[in-house]
Protein backbone atom coordinates (compact mmCIF):
# COMPACT_ATOMS: atom_id res chain seq x y z
CA UNK A 1 0.00 0.00 0.00
CA UNK A 2 1.49 3.33 -1.04
CA UNK A 3 0.97 5.90 1.68
CA UNK A 4 1.14 9.66 1.74
CA UNK A 5 4.52 9.43 3.44
CA UNK A 6 6.05 7.72 0.38
CA UNK A 7 5.01 10.54 -1.93
CA UNK A 8 6.06 13.28 0.49
CA UNK A 9 9.46 11.65 1.03
CA UNK A 10 9.99 11.43 -2.73
CA UNK A 11 9.04 15.11 -3.06
CA UNK A 12 11.58 15.92 -0.33
CA UNK A 13 14.33 13.97 -2.10
CA UNK A 14 13.52 15.76 -5.37
CA UNK A 15 13.65 19.08 -3.50
CA UNK A 16 17.10 18.22 -2.09
CA UNK A 17 18.38 17.23 -5.55
CA UNK A 18 17.09 20.49 -7.03
CA UNK A 19 18.67 22.50 -4.21
CA UNK A 20 22.01 20.81 -4.86
CA UNK A 21 21.72 21.67 -8.54
CA UNK A 22 20.88 25.32 -7.86
CA UNK A 23 23.90 25.68 -5.58
CA UNK A 24 26.47 23.80 -7.67
CA UNK A 25 25.65 24.45 -11.32
CA UNK A 26 27.77 27.14 -12.95
CA UNK A 27 25.85 27.40 -16.22
CA UNK A 28 22.78 29.59 -15.70
CA UNK A 29 20.61 27.44 -17.98
CA UNK A 30 21.38 24.48 -15.75
CA UNK A 31 20.46 26.57 -12.69
CA UNK A 32 17.06 27.29 -14.25
CA UNK A 33 16.62 23.58 -14.94
CA UNK A 34 17.32 22.83 -11.28
CA UNK A 35 14.74 25.46 -10.30
CA UNK A 36 12.27 23.53 -12.47
CA UNK A 37 12.99 20.38 -10.45
CA UNK A 38 12.37 22.32 -7.21
CA UNK A 39 9.03 23.64 -8.47
CA UNK A 40 8.00 20.18 -9.64
CA UNK A 41 8.79 18.72 -6.22
CA UNK A 42 6.52 21.32 -4.61
CA UNK A 43 3.74 20.51 -7.07
CA UNK A 44 4.13 16.80 -6.35
CA UNK A 45 3.78 17.45 -2.60
CA UNK A 46 0.64 19.53 -3.19
CA UNK A 47 -0.97 16.89 -5.42
CA UNK A 48 -0.19 14.00 -3.10
CA UNK A 49 -1.59 15.76 -0.02
CA UNK A 50 -4.69 16.75 -2.01
CA UNK A 51 -5.23 13.18 -3.24
CA UNK A 52 -4.99 11.69 0.26
CA UNK A 53 -6.45 14.30 2.58
CA UNK A 54 -8.75 16.55 0.58
CA UNK A 55 -11.42 14.49 -1.19
CA UNK A 56 -13.78 17.35 -2.04
CA UNK A 57 -11.99 20.62 -2.67
CA UNK A 58 -9.07 19.64 -4.93
CA UNK A 59 -7.29 22.81 -3.87
CA UNK A 60 -3.97 20.96 -4.09
CA UNK A 61 -4.50 20.03 -7.72
CA UNK A 62 -5.38 23.65 -8.55
CA UNK A 63 -2.26 24.81 -6.72
CA UNK A 64 -0.16 22.39 -8.79
CA UNK A 65 -1.73 23.77 -11.96
CA UNK A 66 -0.78 27.30 -10.97
CA UNK A 67 2.73 26.15 -10.06
CA UNK A 68 3.10 24.80 -13.62
CA UNK A 69 1.83 28.11 -15.05
CA UNK A 70 4.18 30.21 -12.95
CA UNK A 71 7.10 27.89 -13.76
CA UNK A 72 6.49 28.28 -17.50
CA UNK A 73 6.31 32.08 -17.22
CA UNK A 74 9.43 32.23 -15.04
CA UNK A 75 11.37 30.00 -17.40
CA UNK A 76 10.51 31.98 -20.53
CA UNK A 77 11.50 35.29 -18.90
CA UNK A 78 14.66 33.69 -17.50
CA UNK A 79 15.69 32.35 -20.90
CA UNK A 80 15.10 35.75 -22.51
CA UNK A 81 17.37 37.34 -19.90
CA UNK A 82 20.00 34.63 -20.48
CA UNK A 83 19.89 35.38 -24.21
CA UNK A 84 20.76 38.99 -23.38
CA UNK A 85 23.55 37.81 -21.08
CA UNK A 86 24.94 35.73 -23.94
CA UNK A 87 24.85 38.75 -26.26
CA UNK A 88 26.70 41.03 -23.84
CA UNK A 89 29.15 38.56 -22.27
CA UNK A 90 29.51 35.71 -24.75
CA UNK A 91 28.85 33.02 -22.11
CA UNK A 92 25.96 32.18 -19.79
CA UNK A 93 27.95 31.32 -16.68
CA UNK A 94 27.38 32.78 -13.25
CA UNK A 95 31.04 33.89 -12.94
CA UNK A 96 30.69 36.09 -16.03
CA UNK A 97 27.95 38.27 -14.55
CA UNK A 98 29.45 38.75 -11.09
CA UNK A 99 30.04 42.44 -11.78
CA UNK A 100 26.93 44.55 -12.39
CA UNK A 101 27.92 46.10 -15.66
CA UNK A 102 25.91 46.26 -18.86
CA UNK B 1 1.72 -4.26 -7.10
CA UNK B 2 1.10 -0.55 -6.70
CA UNK B 3 3.97 -0.35 -4.23
CA UNK B 4 6.33 -2.00 -6.72
CA UNK B 5 5.26 0.42 -9.45
CA UNK B 6 5.79 3.34 -7.08
CA UNK B 7 9.28 2.17 -6.12
CA UNK B 8 10.29 1.64 -9.75
CA UNK B 9 8.97 5.10 -10.71
CA UNK B 10 10.63 6.74 -7.70
CA UNK B 11 13.99 5.07 -8.38
CA UNK B 12 14.02 6.22 -12.00
CA UNK B 13 12.84 9.73 -11.03
CA UNK B 14 15.69 10.08 -8.53
CA UNK B 15 18.29 8.66 -10.96
CA UNK B 16 17.26 10.97 -13.81
CA UNK B 17 16.92 14.01 -11.52
CA UNK B 18 20.47 13.43 -10.25
CA UNK B 19 21.65 13.09 -13.86
CA UNK B 20 19.86 16.34 -14.75
CA UNK B 21 21.67 18.30 -12.03
CA UNK B 22 25.12 16.69 -12.32
CA UNK B 23 25.67 15.86 -16.00
CA UNK B 24 28.37 17.99 -17.61
CA UNK B 25 26.73 17.54 -21.01
CA UNK B 26 23.89 20.06 -21.09
CA UNK B 27 21.93 18.28 -23.82
CA UNK B 28 22.00 15.09 -21.78
CA UNK B 29 20.88 17.06 -18.71
CA UNK B 30 17.93 18.53 -20.63
CA UNK B 31 16.81 15.09 -21.81
CA UNK B 32 17.17 13.72 -18.28
CA UNK B 33 14.96 16.57 -17.07
CA UNK B 34 12.34 15.64 -19.67
CA UNK B 35 12.38 12.00 -18.57
CA UNK B 36 12.11 13.05 -14.90
CA UNK B 37 9.02 15.14 -15.61
CA UNK B 38 7.53 12.38 -17.76
CA UNK B 39 7.88 9.93 -14.85
CA UNK B 40 6.38 12.50 -12.45
CA UNK B 41 3.37 12.56 -14.80
CA UNK B 42 3.14 8.82 -14.14
CA UNK B 43 3.05 9.59 -10.42
CA UNK B 44 0.17 12.02 -11.02
CA UNK B 45 -1.70 9.22 -12.82
CA UNK B 46 -1.07 7.02 -9.80
CA UNK B 47 -2.45 9.78 -7.58
CA UNK B 48 -5.69 9.72 -9.55
CA UNK B 49 -5.52 13.03 -11.42
CA UNK B 50 -5.24 12.29 -15.15
CA UNK B 51 -5.84 15.95 -16.08
CA UNK B 52 -2.73 17.06 -14.21
CA UNK B 53 -0.77 14.17 -15.71
CA UNK B 54 -1.73 15.32 -19.21
CA UNK B 55 -0.78 18.93 -18.43
CA UNK B 56 2.51 17.80 -16.91
CA UNK B 57 3.23 15.74 -20.01
CA UNK B 58 2.41 18.56 -22.42
CA UNK B 59 4.03 21.48 -20.61
CA UNK B 60 6.76 20.20 -18.34
CA UNK B 61 7.82 17.05 -20.18
CA UNK B 62 7.59 18.40 -23.72
CA UNK B 63 7.54 22.18 -24.07
CA UNK B 64 10.05 23.15 -21.38
CA UNK B 65 12.84 20.70 -22.39
CA UNK B 66 12.43 21.74 -26.03
CA UNK B 67 12.75 25.40 -25.04
CA UNK B 68 15.77 24.49 -22.90
CA UNK B 69 17.38 22.67 -25.83
CA UNK B 70 16.81 25.69 -28.09
CA UNK B 71 18.47 28.00 -25.55
CA UNK B 72 21.37 25.55 -25.09
CA UNK B 73 21.94 25.60 -28.85
CA UNK B 74 21.49 29.37 -29.20
CA UNK B 75 23.96 30.18 -26.43
CA UNK B 76 26.41 27.46 -27.53
CA UNK B 77 26.73 26.03 -24.05
CA UNK B 78 26.83 22.33 -24.83
CA UNK B 79 28.81 21.58 -21.70
CA UNK B 80 29.04 23.19 -18.29
CA UNK B 81 32.23 23.39 -16.21
CA UNK B 82 32.30 21.09 -13.16
CA UNK B 83 31.47 22.71 -9.80
CA UNK B 84 34.27 23.89 -7.54
CA UNK B 85 34.99 21.87 -4.42
CA UNK B 86 33.52 24.39 -1.99
CA UNK B 87 30.40 24.71 -4.13
CA UNK B 88 29.97 20.94 -4.09
CA UNK B 89 30.43 20.82 -0.30
CA UNK B 90 27.93 23.65 0.14
CA UNK B 91 25.43 21.93 -2.14
CA UNK B 92 25.77 18.57 -0.40
CA UNK B 93 25.38 20.17 3.06
CA UNK B 94 22.31 22.12 1.93
CA UNK B 95 20.77 19.02 0.32
CA UNK B 96 21.41 16.95 3.46
CA UNK B 97 19.89 19.69 5.62
CA UNK B 98 16.85 19.85 3.37
CA UNK B 99 16.49 16.06 3.54
CA UNK B 100 16.59 16.12 7.37
CA UNK B 101 14.05 18.94 7.40
CA UNK B 102 11.67 17.18 5.00
CA UNK B 103 12.06 13.88 6.85
CA UNK B 104 10.52 15.59 9.87
CA UNK B 105 7.75 17.10 7.77
CA UNK B 106 6.64 13.74 6.31
CA UNK B 107 3.15 12.85 7.49
CA UNK B 108 2.62 9.24 8.43
CA UNK B 109 -0.50 7.17 8.46
CA UNK B 110 -2.28 5.63 5.55
CA UNK B 111 -5.30 6.85 3.71
CA UNK B 112 -7.20 6.28 0.55
CA UNK B 113 -6.42 8.04 -2.71
CA UNK B 114 -9.48 9.92 -3.94
CA UNK B 115 -9.38 10.16 -7.74
CA UNK B 116 -9.91 13.70 -8.96
CA UNK B 117 -11.93 13.63 -12.14
CA UNK B 118 -11.24 16.16 -14.84
CA UNK B 119 -14.77 17.54 -14.60
CA UNK B 120 -14.48 18.15 -10.87
CA UNK B 121 -11.09 19.79 -11.30
CA UNK B 122 -12.40 22.09 -14.02
CA UNK B 123 -15.41 23.02 -11.94
CA UNK B 124 -13.20 23.86 -8.98
CA UNK B 125 -10.91 25.86 -11.26
CA UNK B 126 -13.72 27.95 -12.71
CA UNK B 127 -15.77 28.31 -9.55
CA UNK B 128 -13.56 28.43 -6.47
CA UNK B 129 -10.39 29.66 -8.18
CA UNK B 130 -11.81 31.85 -10.92
CA UNK B 131 -9.86 35.01 -10.01
CA UNK B 132 -6.46 33.24 -9.77
CA UNK B 133 -7.29 31.52 -13.08
CA UNK B 134 -7.78 34.86 -14.82
CA UNK B 135 -4.69 36.31 -13.13
CA UNK B 136 -2.71 33.30 -14.39
CA UNK B 137 -3.83 33.97 -17.95
CA UNK B 138 -2.76 37.62 -17.63
CA UNK B 139 0.55 36.44 -16.16
CA UNK B 140 1.15 34.18 -19.16
CA UNK B 141 0.37 37.03 -21.54
CA UNK B 142 2.74 39.33 -19.65
CA UNK B 143 5.46 36.68 -19.71
CA UNK B 144 5.03 36.25 -23.46
CA UNK B 145 5.24 39.99 -24.17
CA UNK B 146 8.12 40.39 -21.71
CA UNK B 147 10.09 37.55 -23.27
CA UNK B 148 9.60 39.00 -26.76
CA UNK B 149 10.68 42.49 -25.63
CA UNK B 150 13.69 41.16 -23.69
CA UNK B 151 14.93 38.81 -26.41
CA UNK B 152 14.41 41.26 -29.28
CA UNK B 153 17.58 42.21 -31.07
CA UNK B 154 18.14 45.89 -30.52
CA UNK B 155 18.67 48.10 -33.55
CA UNK B 156 22.14 49.54 -33.90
Amino acid sequence: MVTLGHFLLLAGVLMAIGLYGVLTRRNLIAVLMSVEILLNAAALAFVSVAAYRDPHLFAGQIFALFIIVVAAAELSIGFAILLNVYRTHGVVESDAISEMRG
Amino acid sequence: MTLTAFYVLAAFIIIFAILAVTSANMVRAAFSLAITFFLVAGLYLMLGSPALAAIQFMVNASAIPIMTLFIIMMTQSRSTPPPRTWEMVLGLVAAAGALVFFRQAVVHGDGQITPAGTAVLGEGLLRAALLPFEIASVLLLLAMVGAIVLARRRAG
